[in-house]
């Protein structure tokens, strides 16, 4: 009996030590490596030789990390896109676990240039310290696209497919804000998500900007900005903090999925709905209750389903040599139609292709929008 | 006072001087902080704490036997993920039957973690550093990149943070921290009077010596962890209540607070001494501070986290300074006496 103890030990010692060393790092890789090749990629293989001739391209979809609901949405759209372009290369969405982002996107850049991909598609959440990992991949001839969150210094990128201007993004906020609070105005903050999201920054930025130059919104008076790390429990906390600091405070815009939520639901919790509202971007099946019942009566969001499959086609196109990456240059992004490259006017260097446009969701629509 | 040094030690007291800082705390934002003194601040202090409370009172078991749990904070991601999906799927479920599912799914996780510490004999660190990614990973994998969402829950679940035990003149004391205070209570009395919760002490002070007076060290550990897992399931369901919508990203990092909250209130991170009534102040030290100073103007946003760890810091060194004096005091005493 003793033996038998000592040797399952033994065994379990192997096993964690080896567990270990391992886990921290590669889970990066690893969960996303079965769903995608065995899911995806094979049956797009089959479906390649239908469409004549179109060369084959290795791609990455690199999510800022695995398990949320608007990066599967990018995921399916990029698929859509694959299968109608008939690419007889792979499609793989490769990811990092929630808690290893930055490290296991610059990993996942890396090991895809070492293994010959041809081209990556990174929602970057790695600041410019992607910027190494990024240039190497280039160097080793792949194109590198960003999508959804850019690379600041726009160094190792071929172009940047922004979801919706980022100008754009500033003055729906400041048109949600208004119709909120209506004519005579009244204080706002706003929660985002973290002080070193490049998105977060330029549409707060851009809302800010609207806000004090645009004489329409003169009524409206933004008091705060925090920040919620798109965690919920920070979120929330920030959240009644707003309340507590600003006893006029009417309106919490919070440019997050996860920050407008938890903002909502905190407000629903201590009863604050008839005096604060909430607003900003989130996602229709996670705000529904919230907009029915009044707490956040109004928010937009963009289709993350779009943006995967323009992002598809225009990275494509590019590793194809079929476009350059360069402004002025026009192409044909299948349903989705014509798209020019342009000077992104956000950064001081890079490209961008943008998407657009919003969609406003209210009680009218947001049931609807939630199936 | 004389009667005070005969019937406790300085150790015994140590939870005074942890009052003592929260009182100064409070003194000091009371000041700074516009319209401090409210019912409100006490609603907002206690509602953040009640989840971490009752974390803490499992890490605490934990960490007397000379251990930890760092895999706490991808628990309770999985398990509020878990009972959520379910309770999505059956509306019906009856609030007994959720918060048991929790409990059981946090205690399974537990007995995992503890059967590799206490019978593998692997430390305990490597060992929950595995099983904290190894559980997100399942939890990432359960997902599927689906979000469990505040919508396809019961409505019980989502009104459960704001029902009120008692409330008196807007001083609301919410159920959550009810159940969290009725934990760490039962738990003290478990660590006073229990031969078990003796054992814990033993255990933590001279693993070694416990040994070999026959203790039953594997089996106390194990105990302690299943314990642990049990009550960060529960921790898990709160927080599924608190936040309806739970992603995989939920609890993330929660460990580390759970252990600051902790090592604060007097728990020895070398095991043996400490008690759940110093993990509960310690937590609430903790969560004084960082809810003042979001809500001190003064403070930008970037040198909060800076100025929290100095605060903790600060408080841990005053406290050693504290319980040194109190210490002082009795050898003299004895001395005289």
């Amino acid at each position: 009996m003793k033996r038998l103890w000592t040797s399952l030990a033994a065994l379990l010692i192997l096993a964690l030590v080896i567990g270990a060393c391992a886990a921290p790092a590669p889970p990066a890789a690893a969960p996303a490596e079965e769903p995608a090749p065995a899911e995806e990629a094979e049956p797009a293989q089959e479906e390649a030789p239908a469409a004549e001739g179109a060369p084959a391209v290795d791609m990455v979809l690199l999510p800022k990390f695995l398990g949320i609901l608007v990066f599967d949405q990018a995921y399916q759209g990029a698929q859509e896109a694959h299968q109608e372009i008939g690419n007889p290369g792979k499609l793989e969405f490769l990811g990092p676990t929630p808690e290893n982002s930055v490290q296991g996107q610059i990993e996942i850049v890396t090991t895809a240039a070492t293994q010959g991909m041809d081209a990556i598609m990174i929602s970057n959440n790695a600041g410019d310290q992607i910027v190494p990992a990024a240039k190497a991949a280039k160097e080793a001839g792949m194109t590198v696209v960003t999508w959804d969150s850019p690379i600041p210094s726009a160094e190792g990128e071929d172009l940047f497919v922004a979801q919706v201007d980022f100008d754009e993004t500033g003055k729906v906020m400041a048109e949600m804000a208004l119709s909120i609070l209506g004519e005579d105005g009244g204080k706002l903050a706003i929660l985002s998500a973290s002080p070193d999201a490049a998105n977060q920054n330029a549409w707060n930025a851009a809302f800010q900007e609207v806000l004090e130059t645009d004489p329409k919104y003169a009524n409206l008076e933004l008091v705060d900005l925090v920040y919620g790390n798109d965690q919920s429990e920070d979120s929330y906390n920030q959240a009644l903090a707003l309340v507590d600091k600003y006893p006029d405070l009417e309106l919490i815009m919070a440019p997050t999925t996860v920050g407008i939520a938890a903002a909502a639901k905190a407000m629903q919790d201590e009863g604050l709905c008839d005096k604060v509202k909430v607003s900003g971007l989130g996602l229709p099946a996670e705000m529904v209750s919230y907009t029915l019942n009044g707490c956040a009566p109004e928010f937009a969001l963009w289709s993350f389903k779009d943006l995967g499959y323009l992002t598809y086609y225009v990275t494509y196109l590019l590793a194809t040599g079929q476009i350059e990456a360069q402004e002025g240059v026009t192409f044909e992004a299948g349903r989705m139609g014509s798209y020019t490259i342009e000077k992104d006017p956000t950064r001081d260097r890079g490209l961008r292709v943008l998407m657009g446009p919003f969609t406003i969701y209210t009680a009218e629509n947001v049931e609807e929008a939630a199936k | 006072m004389t009667w005070i040094r005969r019937r406790f030690r300085p150790e015994q007291i140590r939870e005074l001087s942890l009052l003592v800082l929260i009182l100064a705390a409070v003194l000091f934002f009371g000041t700074q902080v516009e319209n401090y003194y409210s019912p409100r601040t006490f609603v907002r202090i206690t509602t953040s704490v009640a989840i971490l409370v009752v974390m803490a009172v499992g890490q605490t078991l934990v960490v007397l036997t000379r251990n930890i749990d760092l895999s706490v904070g991808s628990i309770v991601g999985f398990t509020a993920y878990f009972v959520g999906t379910m309770l999505a799927r059956n509306n019906e479920m009856s609030p007994a039957a959720a918060v048991l599912l929790a409990v059981g799914v946090g205690t399974a996780m537990g007995a995992v973690n503890g059967a590799i510490i206490a019978y593998g004999r692997v430390p305990a660190i490597i060992t929950t550093l595995g099983t904290l990614a190894i559980y997100r990973t399942l939890l990432v994998e359960f997902a599927n990149a689906q979000t469990v969402i505040t919508a396809s829950l019961p409505g019980w679940v989502i009104d459960l943070p704001r029902v009120n035990l008692l409330s008196v003149g807007g001083l609301d004391v919410r159920l959550m921290v009810g159940v969290a205070l009725l934990v760490v209570f039962l738990f003290q009395l478990l660590l006073s009077y229990l031969r078990y919760g003796r054992l814990l002490y033993a255990i933590g002070s001279n693993p070694d010596a416990a040994q070999f007076v026959g203790l039953s060290v594997q089996r106390t550990v194990f105990l302690a962890y299943l314990l642990c897992g049990a009550l960060t399931g529960l921790a898990g369901f709160m927080f599924l209540a608190r936040f309806g919508n739970i992603t995989v990203v939920a609890g993330q990092g929660m460990e580390l607070q759970v252990v600051a909250a902790v090592v604060v209130g007097g728990v020895n991170i070398f095991g043996g001494s400490g008690s759940m009534l110093g993990a509960l102040l310690g937590t609430v030290l903790i969560a004084t501070l960082e809810q003042s100073l979001l809500r001190w103007a003064q403070i930008s946003e970037f040198w909060r986290d800076a100025i929290l760890g100095l605060l903790i810091l600060l408080a841990i060194a005053a406290d050693a300074v504290i319980l040194e004096r109190l210490r002082a005091l009795w050898a003299r005493a004895h001395q005289a006496g």
